[in-house]
Formats: C-alpha cells, structure tokens, sequence
C-alpha cells in the first residue's frame, strides 16, 4: 500500500513536472470544451437577409420589419433580382427575399401572393433554420382563423439550448481521449527514457506497479473534470444539473477505470509516444462516433446501433445526461452504471493482461 | 601554406558551448586525430570543417574560404564525411553492390574503367569482395563501418572527415579500417581527420588534438605529447594534495620524492585535470550497514542461447560469476553483451540454456521475485527519471526496494558524500555532466545493498578521468562489500582493471580467462588490444 502511494505521488510529480502535459490538459478541460461549447451554433445568428422590392413597400415591409436582431441583421435593399444573386454568390447575404410587382396587388386581391426566398444553401443547417423563420413569420402574418394552438413544452432543457449539449458531450469526449493518452505515456515514457528496465527489476509487484500508474492518471482526469466542470460547464455555460453531483463523479471514475483500459493496451504495443497519440486516435474515433456524442444512436445504421452497446461511452454519455438534464434518482441509474462498469471491467482487464505480459 | 586552415571556430548551441577557439592546420596526406570524450567538441569541430552547420570563424580549404554552410557549397565535392554512429549512412536493405552504385550516382562519379578498377580496389581492401550480393542490413558491425567508409571513398574526396569510424567497433575491424586510411592517404593524399574514444589508436595519427568541454587542451605528435606531461608522472604512490594514482602511475604538479615513470596520452587528461582543479571528488566506500553471507559462485550459466528470428544473439555462452570478482564482458557493439545481462537479470526469456543465481535454479519469472532485491542493475546510457530531481530519483528507488525511510535518507546522504555528488542532489539528472550521473546512477543501484552488481557499458562516453575513478570506485566495492561485478565495456583497455575477462565475438564466447593467465599466455603481447586481436583472429 505504502509502494502504490509512493508510485502515485511519483506519476503526479512527474505529470507536474511536465509543463507541456499540464497545458495540454489544461487546455482540453477548459478552452477545449468552452470552444466546443459556445462555437458549433445551429440558431441563425447574425444572418444577413437582402431583398429586392419591386412593390414599393407596405406588405414587403410589414415582413421584412419581423426580421430583427440577434437573429438577423437589418435586411438590405438590393435594386435587382441580379445584384442579390451576385453578392449572395459573393457571400455577402445568405439570405435573399424578392417580392414582385404583383406581390402586393395579389395579397391584397386575397390571390395566392408569392415571396421567392433564395438560400445559400452551403451553410445548410444556418439557412435552413432561417426558412423555417421565415415560414413562422409569415404563419404569425397571417391570421388564420383555425381553432387549433400549438402549445409547447421543453423538456429538460428549457432554452432548447444546445450549448450545454455540445459542451458536455465535448467534455465527455476529452476525458476520454486524455485518460486513454495520459495512462499510455506514463508507461511508454518508461520505455523511452530506458528506466522500464530499471522499474522490471525492483523488487515490486508488477500487478501494483500498473494499478498505481493507471490510477494516478484517473486521478489527473478526475482533477480535470472538476476544473471544468466549475470554471466552464457550470460557470460558463450555467448547465443545470438537476441530479446528483457524486452520481456524476463515480460514474466518471468508473469510466475513467474502463478508459484506463484501453490507454494499457495502447502503452503495451506502442514504443515511443508518438506511437501512443496516433494509435490512441485511431482507436477512440470509432469509440467516440459510436457513443452517440455526435448523432444520436437511433439515427444510426442498424449495424451501428448494435456496435454502439459495445461503447462504454454510450453508457457514459447517457447516463451523464440523464444525471444532468432529467435528474435520474441513483438506483434509476442502474443500466448506465452497469453498462460502464461490465465494460469498463473488461477492458481493464484485458489492458492489465496486455501490459502484464511484458512485466 | 597548408591544404587545410581552420582559425578561431567556435560553435555554440542553445543551452551549451559545443567548442570554442579551435584552429588547426592540415597537409595533404596526414592523419589528424581528435581525442576526448562525448561532448567534448569533436564533432561540432568536424561538422564545422565539412561545413554541414552553422560556426563562426573561418575554414580555408585549398585557398578557398567558408564562414557558413552556404559558402562552403563550393568545397563540397571534395570532402568527405562520414557521421558518428554504426551505419547509419546504410540502407538496411540495400546490399554492398547497390550502395556502391547508389552512392557513385549522388556524387555524379563517372562509372568508366578507372572508377570500375577503383571500386575493386575498395573492396578487396576492405575485405568485402565476396558479399557484393549481401544486405548492409546484415553485416556486421564492423563490415558495415568498412562499407560505409569505402562509400564515402568513391567519388575520391580530398579532405575525408571521420567521426568516431572506430567505436564499438571489434578490434580487428578497426586495425583493418586504420590500415584502409593509411593506404588511401599514400596513395590520394587525402587529408584525414578522425575522431576516436580509443586512446591505442593515437599511434597511427600524425597530429593529435586532445579535447576537453568544448575546448582543444593539447596538441601535437603522440611522442610530443607525451613528452610535456613526462615532469608529473611518477610510479604509483599514496599522496594527498594535487595529485591522482591511476593504473599504477600517480599524477602530481608538486614534485614527488619517487621514481618516475613512463607516462600515457591519457595522463595528459590528468594532468590537464590537476592544472585546472576540476577533478570530481575522490571517492570512500564504508562496509555493509550489516555483512551478508554470499555463496562461493554467485552466478553460473550454461549454454545460454537467445535467438531473434533467425539471427542468434548469444550461441550457447557458459559463465561463472565468483565471490567478490569483477567480471568484464567484453565485445564489439552487436557482440550480444546487452542480450546478455539482459538474459541473465531476466528482462530477455532464455531459449536455451541453464540460469543459476545465488544458488538458485531460474526456471520463471517467479523465482526471480525474491532475488531482486539481491541484485543491483545500471542500464546502458544511464536510466533515470529525467523529470525528478537526484534527490528525489534516489528516495524513490529506495522506495521501491522498501527499504525504511529513516535508513534510505541516511543512505542516500552517505552516498552522496562518499561518490561525491552531493552538491548535485537538487538537480535534474539531464542538467549534469556524464560523470556524475554515472555515480549517481550507480548509488541508485546500491541503495538496496545487492549482492551482485549488473553494470551495462557504464563508461561508455564517459572522460577518461570519470572513467578511471569510476573504476577506482568499482575497485573498493569489491574490497570492502565482497560484491561480485559483472561489467560489459567497449573499451578493449578496460580488461586490464577487472579480474577476469570473458570476450565475446557475434554472439559467441571465444576467450575467458583470468587477466593473469591472459598475460602469462601471450608473454609478448604489449597490450590487451594485442591479446584480443590474436582471440578474434584465430576465430575468423
């Protein structure tokens, strides 16, 4: 017990020691996961909308006049249909409203009036919010007299904000990716410096010498997740977190066991650590696509959806969104915990095995 | 005016001086040597000189001046280098004929007659005529040093530039390597600059540079040299101040009241030492916290063998390891001593072959458990955690062998004043010179008070005078802690301080004997080079 603590506080000094591993870590629990965060916007913002109005205003202006900020700029007049096309090719306006002549003389004649809206369709998921805008808009515009309301409730996430979503998820992700590098340099620096030898003939179990390594590099990630948990999930971005804190941590500790894992196989066939951050990638992309972090699982090809429960990121994911957003009770946890823990047990072991053959 | 001119070079890099002040003059036909330990300066100098990195100062070949590698574009096709390192200017799976071919065409040599009759001359004399057809990948290390050296041969430079061609390489190898200098210098004219770790090899140079941190302390003929320290050498003598015994000769400034005696180029070092007050503290080593009875033969060995796929490592090597004996492994690099003691501390699985330690049958990896704490292991290039301070490097190792706090800190201090690295305790091991961390290294290994001592070419780089009290260190373990030592070294020379040899040649044993019974048998040998070359040539 006394060697496994020494081993630990000898990995943390080291991991200290080494400034470019602390920033990198640092960098990916806190920028990292606020980029993530606050970058990947879907909600039109800022959208620049031109028109061309050949109807000498009125209705076109009414319209025009509910496309307000932060969603869209003040919309700018173009003097043809020609000079829109071109600066929506130039990539000045991603949006393009033409009202015709006849625009307002068939509104008003109660015909069936027609706005031609062109889209730059290269920001797709941007544009296509915007028409739906828009389509609001004109729903808003026209009052219809149909005895039905739509009345909306938003479930656990109340803004339907996303930036919580992207965040957590992205949090997610960077906890495994670092666990899964951070355990294979600890001891594929070993075989680099040549001290591997020197560590082979002291009189220690191998079996204690790899646990402390591994969980002194738990112990950094979990460091982590506070750090980022404080100063960017909660502090930055206000995620609420409706169910319980420790569920979170052990849950994390768990998966950071069965990450462990992987990060032991990779040490084991990797010499040096350029070896450890190339194999580590290949082997946590498939990992992290089939998690659900980026689509979610049930919009995945059947094959994959079946390859997914083999993820224990899946579990991980889940069940960390079903801590923070629906406030699960504990014993409610019970599928994600033994997802991650049946998972993670044997990954863990397989990578103990792997790394012990070389001891 | 001579061929060559080098004024006032000086390189520097980012953290350290690489040499400073360095100027020589060369002529055609002779054979410059540079001598001294890594990091000394000899190949920053060499580098400079073939103009491949950045130096101040000036180079004139031929009349033609360079100050940078840009100017010296022009003086490229009539130099030669050949960098430090056992073919590393090889392809592994190219064989002799096609680094040959490969070779003349990077060089733009034209493949008429006379170059035909040329390169066959290259390869008679280096004795690689009948493996045209053989991967470099599998030659030996010194057949490759051979190749690489005629490659650099072909397109006839005018100024060749060899760093380090000779070292770990095997000692008939190298006599083969200076015999193809010889003849090329006669017969091309060739200025010849060589760098070595191999003081016996200063004989065959017409000019000598010793090198000292980034400085030239000496130069001149072997007999010149040697010659200015004759004042300060005398037979060996206990003395205290300013002064140092090594190998039976006592170094001193101050005269002494006894005979003097016949010096060697590597007292110049210590001489070069003295003047300067730079010698690394002597050395004490106390008894035992507590005596340990340790059997007769502390290791024996039979027919141990290690294969890589189809290339044998070790061919069927008996050993036998006494009671406080030093045991010197010696060979070539490539000679299979890593595979060895790797083997032998159990890092390697033995294919073949039978393992007693300390009286104790090895069968698995189970049977070792117990006895790593009687073993005390010191890898190549000295191993330690380059992120944790001495101080901590040491309380750690101490750790991991469970020995009690209180002991290990007294430990640790004591060693830290005997080896004398104690005012090195709080810094990284990267920040000191080789010397010291090969003390520091080998307190790490003693720490647990072993029973046996596994030292992998722990001289290897080191300056003859780390060196020599390096031994001196080894020399009083064995006297007062009966500890047995099992040492590989490059340095052929080296035999002389240990009390039995075991040589060995591609992986096989071909001499094993006591340094008495070595010197009783060849009464006519001068050195223990000569002693081994008569060994290795009655194999081939």
């Amino acid at each position: 017990m006394k060697i496994f603590a020494m081993i630990v506080s000898k990995e943390l000094l080291s991991f200290l020691r080494s400034i470019g591993l602390v920033l990198v870590v640092l960098y990916s629990f806190t920028a990292d996961v606020y980029i993530a965060g606050s970058g990947i916007q879907i909600k039109p913002r800022n959208v620049v909308v031109g028109y061309v109005d050949a109807t000498g205003g009125g209705v076109s202006q009414k319209i025009l006049s509910k496309l307000h900020q932060p969603e869209f700029r003040p919309p700018v007049m173009f003097l043809s249909q020609k000079a829109l096309s071109d600066a929506i090719f130039n990539k000045e306006v991603m949006v393009g409203l033409v009202f015709d002549d006849d625009f307002e003389k068939n509104y008003r004649s109660g015909k069936k009036a027609q706005i031609n809206l062109l889209l730059d369709a290269t920001a797709a998921s941007q544009s296509l919010t915007t028409l739906i805008y828009l389509q609001n808009i004109i729903i808003d515009f026209q009052s219809m007299n149909f005895p039905l309301v739509l009345k909306s409730h938003k479930l656990f996430n109340q803004n339907a904000d996303n930036h919580s979503f992207i965040a957590l998820t992205e949090l997610l992700s960077v906890i495994t990716l670092l666990i899964v590098i951070l355990t294979a340099i600890v001891f594929v620096k070993e075989k680099e410096d040549g001290t591997w030898d020197i560590m082979l003939l002291t009189p220690v179990n191998p079996k204690i010498i790899i646990l402390a390594k591994s969980f002194s590099q738990v112990l950094i990630v979990m460091a982590g997740v506070v750090l980022s948990l404080g100063f960017v999930i909660f502090g930055a971005f206000d995620v609420p977190l409706n169910g319980s804190f420790w569920a979170f941590m052990l849950l994390t500790f768990f998966y950071s066991i069965s990450s462990a894992g992987i990060g032991l196989f990779v040490a084991a066939v990797s010499k040096n650590v350029m070896q450890v951050a190339q194999l580590s990638i290949i082997i946590m992309m498939p990992l992290i696509f089939l998690s659900g972090a980026w689509t979610p699982v049930y919009a995945m090809h059947p094959v994959f959806q079946t390859l997914s429960l083999f993820s224990p990121l899946r579990y991980y994911i889940e069940g960390t969104e079903s801590i923070f957003f629906r406030g699960t009770e504990f014993i409610d946890l019970w599928p994600y915990f033994s997802g991650v823990l049946i998972l993670g047990t044997l990954l863990y072991l397989y990578g103990f095995r792997k790394i012990g053959k070389l001891f | 005016m001579s061929l060559l001119e080098v004024k006032n070079i000086r390189v520097s890099y980012k953290k350290r001086l690489g040499i400073d002040n360095a100027s020589l003059e060369a002529n055609s036909g002779e054979i410059i040597g540079f001598i001294g330990a890594d990091g000394a300066g000899k190949s920053s100098l060499m580098h400079s000189i073939a103009g491949v990195i950045r130096f101040e100062g000036e180079v004139v070949y031929d009349g033609i001046a360079y100050h940078s590698p840009k100017e010296a574009e022009q003086v490229k096709p009539f130099i030669g280098l050949m960098p430090q390192g056992i073919g590393l200017v090889l392809y592994n799976t190219l064989s002799v004929g096609e680094h040959l071919e490969f070779f003349a065409d990077i060089r733009n040599v034209k493949k008429d007659e006379k170059f035909q009759a040329y390169k066959e001359k290259l390869l008679h004399m280096a004795g690689l005529s009948a493996f045209i057809d053989r991967e470099a990948g599998k030659l030996s290390g010194g057949m490759m040093q051979k190749l690489s050296l005629i490659c650099t041969l072909l397109h006839r430079p005018k100024l060749l530039i060899l760093d380090e061609p000779t070292t770990g390489v095997d000692p008939l190898s190298r006599l083969e390597l200076w015999e193809i200098l010889d003849s090329i210098r006669k017969e091309e004219g060739t200025v010849i600059l060589v760098s070595t770790a191999y003081m016996q090899e200063a004989s065959k140079m017409d000019k000598i540079f010793l090198f000292d941190e980034g400085e030239i302390i000496a130069q001149g003929t072997n007999k010149e040299l040697i010659d200015s320290i004759r004042p300060y050498v005398y037979e060996e003598v206990t003395c205290k101040e300013e002064c140092l015994s090594f190998n039976k000769r006592t170094y001193s400034l101050k005269p002494l009241h006894v005979n003097r005696a016949e010096p060697t180029l590597e007292g110049l070092f210590f001489v070069n030492a003295l003047k300067k007050k730079k010698l690394l503290p002597q050395v004490v080593i106390a008894k035992r916290d507590k005596e340990i009875a340790i059997p007769p033969v502390v290791m024996q060995a039979y027919g141990i063998t290690k294969r890589f796929g189809s290339f044998t490592a070790n061919d069927h090597v008996d050993i036998e390891l006494k009671r406080g004996e030093i045991l010197g492994l010696l060979g070539a690099n490539g000679a299979g001593k890593t595979t060895f003691i790797k083997m032998l501390l159990g890092l390697y699985p033995i294919d073949e072959g039978e393992l007693t330690l300390l009286e104790k049958v090895i069968k698995s990896g189970d049977d070792r458990q117990t006895l790593k704490s009687k073993i005390g292991y010191v890898s190549q290039h000295f191993a330690l955690y380059n992120d944790m301070t001495v101080r901590e490097n040491l309380i750690y190792f101490a750790n991991m062998h469970q020995i009690p706090l209180k002991t290990a800190l007294n430990r640790i201090e004591q060693y830290a004043n005997e080896l004398g690295f104690k005012e090195y305790m709080d810094e990284l091991p990267t920040a000191l010179p080789l010397g010291v961390n090969q003390r520091f290294s080998i307190a790490a290994a003693l720490l647990h008070e072993p029973l046996v001592l596994f030292l992998d070419e722990p001289t290897s780089g080191v300056d003859t005078i780390a060196r020599a009290q390096f031994w001196e260190i080894l020399k009083k373990l064995k006297e007062q802690w009966n500890i047995s030592i099992l040492i590989t070294t490059h340095y052929m020379s080296e035999a002389e301080y240990c009390d039995r040899v075991l040589l060995l040649k591609q992986g096989k044993k071909i001499a094993d004997d006591t340094i008495e019974n070595f010197y009783k048998t060849h009464p006519d040998a001068k050195s223990f080079e000569d002693i081994f070359l008569t060994y290795y040539k009655d194999v081939e």
